[in-house]
C-alpha cells in the first residue's frame, strides 16, 4: 500500500491550507516576537556582550532564535489542528476514511513541520539583512530544521491527540517548550554556565537542535554536530512513534 | 449483487470503558439495495452499531462486512463504498462548502477532475451553489445537515448511513431531504437509516429492526412487524417491543 496516496496528500494539503488561510494568526506573531528578541537581546544587550567564540552576539543568537521559533511553530501547529478537530468533532470524517493510523499522524506531523521551516526560514531571512550572516552549511542547515520540525511537531500530533482539555495544550507549549527554548542555549554559550547546569542542558533536546543549527550557520558549535544530527534523528523517530500511537489510541479519537 | 449483503454484522459486542454494554452479540444483514431503518430509543446502540462498522468504536469481538469485504481487516475497501452523514454537525470549520466537498473527496481517493464535476452537481442538487465560497461555520443550521449530506455523497458510496438525518431539520427540508434519499434508493443505493421519529421509518424504511439495550429486539418488513405484534402501525409496535423491554 502506497503510503502518499490520494487520502494522505488531502490531509496533508488541508494541513498546510489550515495554517495558510489564517497567516495572519499562525505567521505573524511569531515572526514579530522572534524581531523582538533580536531587537532586545542581540542589539540592545547584546552592544555590551561584544562577541562569543569570536562572533558578534547577535549574528552568535540568530540561528538559535530561527530554531526556537521553528520548533514553538511546528509543535503548536500540529497540536493545535489535532485538539481543535478532535473537540469539534470533524476528526471523525478523517478517522473513518480509507486511511491508516499511520498516514493520518504523518499528514498532521508533516504540516506542522512545514508551518515550523517556514518561520524558521522567515527569522533567518528578516534577520540576515541586519546581521550579514552567510550559511556556512546550508544543506545541514536544511536537514536540521526538517528533523527538529518534524521531531517537535510529531510532538505537538502526540499532545494534541491526548489532550482532552485546552489546557493539556497550553501546559505543552508554555510550561515544556518554552522553557526549554529559553534554556537551549539559544541566548548564550554553554561553556558560560557552571558545571551543573551544563550537564542539565545536555538533556534538552532543544539545545542539540540548536547547537546543531549554528554549527551549519556559523561553523561554532558546543558540541559535535554529527552526533547532535543522529540525536535528532532519534528523538524524531520517538516522537513520531509517540505520536501514531496516540492517533490510533489517543482519548476520544476511536471509542 | 450476487446475493452479496451490503452489510453483515455478526456477534457484535462493544463495551465502552466506563463499563456500559452497548452492542450485545448484535447480528444484523442489510439485503444490496434496501432501504433498511434502525429504530431504537436513545442510547440503545444505533450510534454505536454504525461507529463499529467504520471503526470509530472499536468492538470487543464480532465481525462486520461491507459487500463481502471485511471491515477490518480490508478497511480502505470497506470504508471507500461507505457514506456517512453523522447525527452531529462535523464540519471542518475552516474550510468552504464547496472546498469541504472537494477535500471529502480526496480522502477517498477520488481524483480531482471527477470531484469537481461531483461537486458541482451536488452542490446544485442541495441549493447550496451560491453559498460554496462560504466558510461552513457561517451557515445556517439547515444548511448545514445539508453539506454534511452531499459530503456523505461525494465519493460516491455503495451503503449511506443515515445518522438521524433529520434531527433539528425544518418540515421543508425534511421532505425534500425524504424525496432525495427515495430516489437514491430507487437508483441502486443501499441506504441505513437511524431514527427515532417513527413515521419517518414507516414512510422510508422496506425493513425495520429494532434495537434495544444493545440487542435487536425485532426485525423484519414494516408488515411483517405489524401483523407479528398485532399493530396498526410501527409506533405501535415500536411501544409494545420496548415497552415490554422497558417494564420487563
Amino acid at each position: 500500500m502506497i503510503l502518499a496516496d490520494r487520502p494522505f496528500r488531502t490531509l496533508l494539503s488541508r494541513e498546510i491550507l489550515r495554517f495558510t488561510r489564517v497567516w495572519v494568526q499562525t505567521l505573524i506573531p511569531p515572526l514579530l516576537t522572534s524581531i523582538l528578541y533580536l531587537v532586545v537581546f542581540g542589539v540592545a544587550l547584546g552592544a555590551r556582550i561584544k562577541q562569543i567564540e569570536g562572533i558578534p552576539y547577535l549574528e552568535y543568537i540568530l540561528p538559535g532564535v530561527a530554531l526556537m521559533n521553528l520548533v514553538t511553530g511546528s509543535q503548536m501547529n500540529s497540536s493545535w489542528s489535532v485538539f481543535d478537530a478532535k473537540r469539534e468533532r470533524y476528526i471523525d470524517e478523517v478517522l473513518i476514511a480509507p486511511m491508516s493510523n499511520l498516514q493520518i499522524a504523518l499528514a498532521y506531523s508533516l504540516g506542522g513541520t512545514l508551518r515550523g521551516v517556514l518561520m524558521g526560514a522567515g527569522v533567518l531571512l528578516i534577520g540576515a539583512p541586519f546581521v550579514g550572516i552567510g550559511i556556512a552549511h546550508p544543506g545541514l542547515l536544511l536537514l536540521i530544521g526538517i528533523l527538529s520540525a518534524f521531531a517537535f511537531s510529531a510532538l505537538g500530533t502526540m499532545v494534541g491527540a491526548l489532550a482532552t482539555r485546552i489546557e493539556h495544550i497550553s501546559f505543552l507549549t508554555s510550561v515544556v517548550i518554552q522553557p526549554l527554548a529559553f534554556l537551549g542555549g539559544v541566548f548564550y554559550s554553554v561553556g558560560m554556565l557552571p558545571e551543573a547546569l551544563r550537564i542539565a542542558t545536555l538533556f534538552n533536546p532543544i539545545f542539540h537542535t540548536v547547537d546543531a543549527a549554528r554549527y551549519a550557520t556559523l561553523e561554532v558549535s558546543d558540541l559535535n554536530p554529527y552526533p547532535t544530527i543522529a540525536v535528532v534523528f532519534l528523538i524524531a523517530v520517538l516522537a513520531f512513534c509517540g505520536a501514531w500511537w496516540a492517533i490510533s489510541r489517543g482519548p476520544n479519537l476511536r471509542y | 449483487m450476487n446475493g452479496t449483503p451490503a452489510l453483515k454484522v455478526e456477534k457484535l459486542r462493544k463495551t465502552y470503558s466506563t463499563g456500559v454494554l452497548a452492542l450485545d452479540g448484535v447480528s444484523l444483514v442489510v439485503e444490496a439495495g434496501r432501504f433498511f431503518g434502525l429504530l431504537g430509543p436513545n442510547g440503545a446502540g444505533k450510534t454505536t452499531l454504525i461507529n463499529s462498522v467504520v471503526s470509530l468504536a472499536r468492538p470487543d469481538s464480532g465481525s462486520v462486512e461491507v459487500f463481502g469485504r471485511d471491515a477490518y481487516e480490508e478497511f480502505r475497501e470497506a470504508r471507500r463504498m461507505i457514506g456517512v452523514s453523522p447525527q452531529e454537525i462535523n464540519l471542518d470549520k475552516f474550510l468552504t462548502v464547496e472546498e469541504t466537498l472537494l477535500f471529502h473527496a480526496g480522502y477517498y481517493g477520488v481524483p480531482k477532475a471527477k470531484a469537481r464535476e461531483r461537486a458541482g452537481e451536488l452542490l446544485e442538487r442541495f441549493a447550496l451553489t451560491d453559498k460554496r465560497k462560504q466558510r461552513v461555520n457561517t451557515l445556517s443550521g439547515g444548511m448545514k445537515r445539508r453539506v454534511l449530506f452531499a459530503r456523505a455523497l461525494m465519493h460516491d458510496p455503495k451503503v449511506l448511513f443515515l445518522d438521524e438525518p433529520t434531527a433539528g431539520v425544518d418540515v421543508e427540508l425534511r421532505y425534500k431531504l425524504w424525496g432525495y434519499i427515495r430516489e437514491l434508493n430507487h437508483n441502486g443505493l443501499t441506504i441505513l437509516l437511524t431514527t427515532h421519529y417513527l413515521e419517518e421509518a414507516e414512510a422510508l424504511c422496506e425493513e425495520i429492526a429494532l434495537i434495544n439495550g444493545g440487542k435487536i429486539a425485532a426485525h423484519g418488513t414494516s408488515e411483517e412487524l405489524k401483523e407479528h405484534y398485532n399493530a396498526a402501525s410501527i409506533e405501535e409496535v415500536y411501544l409494545k417491543v420496548v415497552g415490554r423491554d422497558l417494564s420487563g
